[in-house]
C-alpha cells in the first residue's frame, strides 16, 4: 500500500470485519451457556465440551476445504455460468474471486503483507459456520455422541452452509441469477439450513428419555438454570450485531463496479453489493428483535425461555430483507415469524414425536423458511443483485426478487441443504450404531464417571473446616 | 527456513514479497498434509475413548438417581 488514503479504506475494512469476528464470537458464548442451562445437572459438562469442541472442528476443516467450497460452488456446478468466466464449472480458474486463490496451501491463506482482507473475510464467514453447527448443536443435547455430533459439525458448518452460501449468498451465485433469490441477513442461509439440518437428525436420532408419555403425550423438560439461558441468549443477541455488519462490506465504490461512467457513488453495501447502509440496518434489527419480543412474550403467555428466543425468532424471520424493509414492516415480519414457528413447533412436537430440546428447529428454521418467503413478497420486483444492472452472460440478466424463488430458495436451504443431508448423515452414523449414546448411560448422566472421580475430593472439601 | 532477513531490503524491493511465514512457497502443502493427519487422528482417538468410557458406564446400570449421590454440596 502506497498512498495513505488507499491505506486507510484497506485498513478500516480489514479492522471492520475483525471486530465482528470478535463480537460474534459472543455468539458461541451464548450458545455454550443456553446449552448448559438447558441441559440437566448430571450432562452439564458433556454438553458443554460437545459444543466448545466444535470450535476447532468447524475451524480447521473450514481452512482445509469449507473456504474453498465457498469460492468454487457458486455456478452449482453446471445450473448458471458465472459472470466472471462464463462457465457452468466449479470456479478454480484464474479469475479474480476463483476458489483456486483459497486452496489451503495457497499463500493468501496465511500472513500475506499484500492481502489485509482475506484472513478476516475467511474469519467472518467462520464464525458463521459456527453459529450454524451450534443451532444444531442444542437440539440434540443429552443424547449424541460426542463423535457424532462432531461429524455433523463438520458437515453442516464447513460442508452445506457452504455450499448454500455459495448458491445464495455469492453475487455470482446461481440462485440470485435464475431465482431471484435474497437473504441479506441470513434466514435461509444461516438459519433455515441448520434448522432443517437439526430436524433431520432428530428424525433419526429420537427424543430423550422420558419426553414423551406412554401414551405419547409430550412432557416439558424445562431449563434447569433459566438465569444461564437469559444471559445466553443476551449474549446470542450482543453476537447478532456483529452477524450483521459482517454480511456487509463497509464502504466500496459502487460508480465502477456496476460499470456506470463518470458516476462514484461510495456506500455501504450487503453481501449482494448493493447499497444499504449500517444505520438503516440498525432500525430494522431492532425493531424485529422487538416485533418477536413483543409477540413472543404474548403466544408464550410471558415465559420467559420462549420470549428471550422469539426474540431472536423475530429478528431472523426479518434477516432475508432488512437491508430494505422499513422498520416497522422489519417488527411486523418479526411477529409473524415468531407465531409461526412457535405454533409449529409444538404442532411437531406433538405430532412427529420430535424433541427439539431448545426449540432450534422453531426459531431458526421455522422462522427463517417464512421470513424468505414474507421477502418474496414484501421486495417483489427489486434487483437480486448489485450486478442485475448490466447485462450478463446472454444478455439476460439476473432475476428480480420474487415470491416464488423466494419459496424454491427456501425449500432449498431447509430442505435440500438442510433436512435431507442431516437425516442421511445421522441414518449412516446410527447404522455404525455411532449416533446416540447408550440407554444406561442417557439414564445415568452423561458425567456420572466425572462426578464420581471428583467425589472424594469434592466431599473432603465441602466438609473442611480448615 | 527464514523467509525475511533483512525488513528493509525486503520492503524497498521493486515487487514487495507479501508470504513472509517460514517456508513460504515450499512448505505450504507439507503442512496442509500434517494439519489434515492431525484433524482424522484426533477424530479417531477420541471417539475410541469415548466409545470405550460409555460402554463402561453402561455396564453399570446406574439408576437416573444415582448421580445425586455425587454432588457433594448444593
Amino acid at each position: 500500500m502506497t498512498d495513505q488514503l488507499g491505506a486507510l479504506t484497506t485498513i478500516f475494512t480489514e479492522f471492520y470485519y475483525w471486530v465482528t469476528v470478535v463480537l460474534m464470537f459472543l455468539i458461541h458464548v451464548g450458545f455454550c451457556m443456553y446449552e448448559v442451562g438447558a441441559s440437566r445437572y448430571k450432562h452439564h459438562q458433556h454438553t458443554l465440551m460437545k459444543n466448545t469442541m466444535l470450535i476447532p472442528l468447524v475451524t480447521v476443516t473450514w481452512f482445509f476445504f469449507g473456504w474453498w467450497i465457498y469460492w468454487a460452488f457458486p455456478t452449482g456446478p453446471g445450473i448458471a455460468p458465472s459472470i466472471m468466466n462464463e462457465s457452468t464449472a466449479l470456479i478454480t480458474d484464474e479469475s479474480t474471486f476463483s476458489a483456486k486463490w483459497y486452496l489451503a496451501n495457497t499463500e493468501y491463506m496465511a500472513i500475506n503483507l499484500g492481502d489485509h482482507i482475506s484472513g478476516v473475510f475467511w474469519a467472518a464467514f467462520l464464525l458463521f459456520s459456527w453459529t450454524a453447527a451450534s443451532i444444531v448443536s442444542g437440539a440434540i443435547i443429552e443424547r449424541i455422541t460426542t463423535f457424532a455430533f462432531g461429524i455433523l459439525a463438520i458437515a453442516i458448518g464447513s460442508v452445506f452452509w457452504t455450499i448454500d452460501a455459495a448458491w445464495g449468498w455469492h453475487f455470482d451465485g446461481w440462485m440470485l441469477k435464475i431465482l431471484g433469490y435474497h437473504d441479506a441477513y441470513a434466514s435461509g442461509v444461516i438459519h433455515a439450513i441448520a434448522g432443517g439440518f437439526a430436524l433431520g437428525v432428530l428424525c433419526v436420532l429420537g427424543p430423550r428419555i422420558g419426553k414423551f408419555s406412554s401414551s405419547g403425550e409430550p412432557r416439558n423438560i424445562g431449563p434447569r438454570n433459566p438465569w444461564l439461558v437469559t444471559v445466553g441468549l443476551f449474549l446470542i443477541y450482543t453476537g447478532f450485531w456483529g452477524f450483521y455488519a459482517a454480511c456487509n462490506i463497509p464502504i466500496f465504490d459502487l460508480g465502477p463496479e456496476y460499470g456506470m461512467e463518470g458516476v462514484t457513488y461510495w456506500t455501504a453495501t450487503n453481501i449482494y453489493v448493493t447499497p444499504t447502509t449500517l444505520s438503516g440496518i440498525t432500525f430494522n434489527f431492532l425493531m424485529s428483535l422487538s416485533g418477536g419480543l413483543l409477540a413472543g412474550y404474548w403466544i408464550a403467555k410471558g415465559d420467559p425461555f420462549w420470549t428471550y428466543s422469539s426474540g431472536l425468532a423475530g429478528v431472523i424471520c426479518a434477516s432475508a430483507g432488512n437491508d430494505l424493509y422499513h422498520p416497522i414492516q422489519a417488527m411486523i415480519i418479526g411477529m409473524i415469524g415468531v407465531v409461526i414457528a412457535y405454533k409449529l413447533h409444538y404442532w411437531v412436537e406433538r405430532k412427529f414425536k420430535i424433541d427439539d430440546a431448545v426449540g432450534a428447529v422453531a426459531v431458526h428454521g421455522y422462522a427463517g423458511f417464512v421470513g424468505l418467503v414474507i421477502c418474496g413478497f414484501v421486495l417483489n420486483g427489486y434487483p437480486s443483485s448489485g450486478y442485475s444492472v448490466g447485462a450478463m452472460w446472454d444478455g439476460t440478466t439476473y432475476a428480480s426478487i420474487n415470491p416464488l424463488g423466494q419459496f424454491l430458495g427456501a425449500i432449498i436451504m431447509f430442505g435440500v441443504l438442510g433436512m435431507l443431508p442431516g437425516y442421511v448423515i445421522a441414518k449412516v452414523l446410527h447404522g455404525m450404531g455411532k449416533l446416540r449414546i447408550p440407554r444406561d448411560v442417557e439414564i445415568a448422566g452423561l458425567d456420572y464417571e466425572m462426578m464420581e472421580s471428583a467425589k472424594k475430593d469434592e466431599r473432603a472439601v465441602s466438609s473442611a473446616t480448615r | 527456513m527464514a523467509t525475511v532477513t533483512n525488513w528493509i531490503d525486503h520492503l524497498s524491493a521493486e515487487e514487495v514479497v507479501g508470504a513472509v511465514y517460514p517456508g513460504a512457497g515450499s512448505m505450504e502443502t507439507t503442512l496442509v498434509i500434517i494439519g489434515v493427519v492431525l484433524w482424522l487422528g484426533w477424530h479417531v482417538l477420541t471417539a475410541k475413548s469415548e466409545s470405550d468410557e460409555l460402554d463402561r458406564l453402561s455396564r453399570k446400570r446406574h439408576g437416573p438417581n444415582d448421580h445425586k449421590s455425587n454432588v457433594t454440596e448444593w
